[in-house]
């Protein structure tokens, strides 16, 4: 058994908090991931709040934010610098969430980072054409 | 074309800007004017990834000030960002000619009071933003294309007693 990744959640409004609770709509309660909203904060204050976060991860994680180029991701880039081994994941949508939930004891960090690029690359999915 | 949105926003780079302002104005370049950011390489090369598809150049107030006017002239839009009022009236101070300041994002701190959601200003930025006004620059108050644009005047009545 690997030693569990800790995430943060940091999005946009209440979409942290929306997704944590559809997460556990499927996966059942969850333990060990905390949600932080950009709301009404500037840049100086979103980066205090995530550091606070982060700075009690020991051994490192993942910041999981909505999209690139937000103030989430540009906070958790700038707030994970010099805490060690912590990687910021943008694009974050329920069915990553709910991979990461299931496989946060069974990857390192980075592995499981990757991992979970790929599940949300592989998510989006078109379904056309006449069904029946 | 040049200047299509000089923004007041002390998150810089960030969704509204790159996402609903981009979208909406299509900027080729992004001129973020910060002294400190300028004067970080890996704060530099933070604020040019956080803009995929757009040249942003993080300058000081000085190095924007000088350059201003022939950016004025270049082909293709560009926006203009500075994170507070103070920045803006040094820059306009140094040369720069903005009709039009957006006041997109001021947020609370210690001593200020609150606009609206989004803007809360001191009593040095409601002295600056009545010498703005004075000296002709229009100070609209919109974080967003889709929001309708208010003035600073009509939100905050301080403004007409500092």
């Amino acid at each position: 058994m690997m030693t569990r990744v800790p995430a943060l959640l940091v999005m946009h409004a209440d979409l942290g908090a929306a997704l944590l609770r559809a997460a556990a709509s499927v996966y059942g309660p969850v333990e060990g991931v905390t949600v932080l909203s950009n709301e009404g904060l500037s840049r100086e204050q979103l980066e205090q709040r995530i550091g606070e976060q982060v700075s009690g991860w020991t051994h490192g994680g993942l910041v999981l934010t909505d999209f690139w180029g937000g103030s989430c991701h540009i906070c958790g880039i700038a707030a994970a610098r010099g805490h060690g081994d912590i990687v910021v994941v943008t694009g974050l949508n329920l069915p990553t969430l709910l991979d990461y939930l299931h496989n946060r004891d069974e990857y390192p960090i980075a592995g499981l980072a990757e991992r979970l690029q790929r599940k949300g690359r592989d998510s989006i999915r078109l379904h056309t054409g006449q069904t029946a | 074309m040049s200047w299509v949105l000089q923004r007041v926003d002390d998150r810089l780079i960030h969704g509204q800007v790159v996402v609903a302002w981009g979208h909406h104005l299509r900027p080729r370049r992004i001129w973020v004017v910060d002294d400190a950011s300028a004067a970080s390489s890996w704060e530099r090369d933070l604020l040019a990834a956080a803009a995929p598809g757009v040249e942003v150049r993080v300058v000081t107030v000085a190095g924007a000030a000088q350059a201003y006017a022939e950016e004025a002239a270049a082909q293709g839009a560009a926006f203009l960002l500075m994170r507070d009022l103070k920045t803006a009236a040094t820059l306009i101070e140094a040369g720069a000619t903005i009709a039009k300041l957006n006041l997109g994002g001021i947020h609370y701190a210690p001593g200020r009071t609150k606009v609206n959601e989004y803007i809360y200003l001191d009593a040095d930025d409601r002295s600056r933003s009545r010498r703005l006004l004075e000296d002709g620059v229009a100070l609209e108050v919109q974080d967003v294309p889709a929001a309708k644009p208010l003035s600073l005047a009509s939100l905050d009545p301080e403004i007409d007693r500092v």
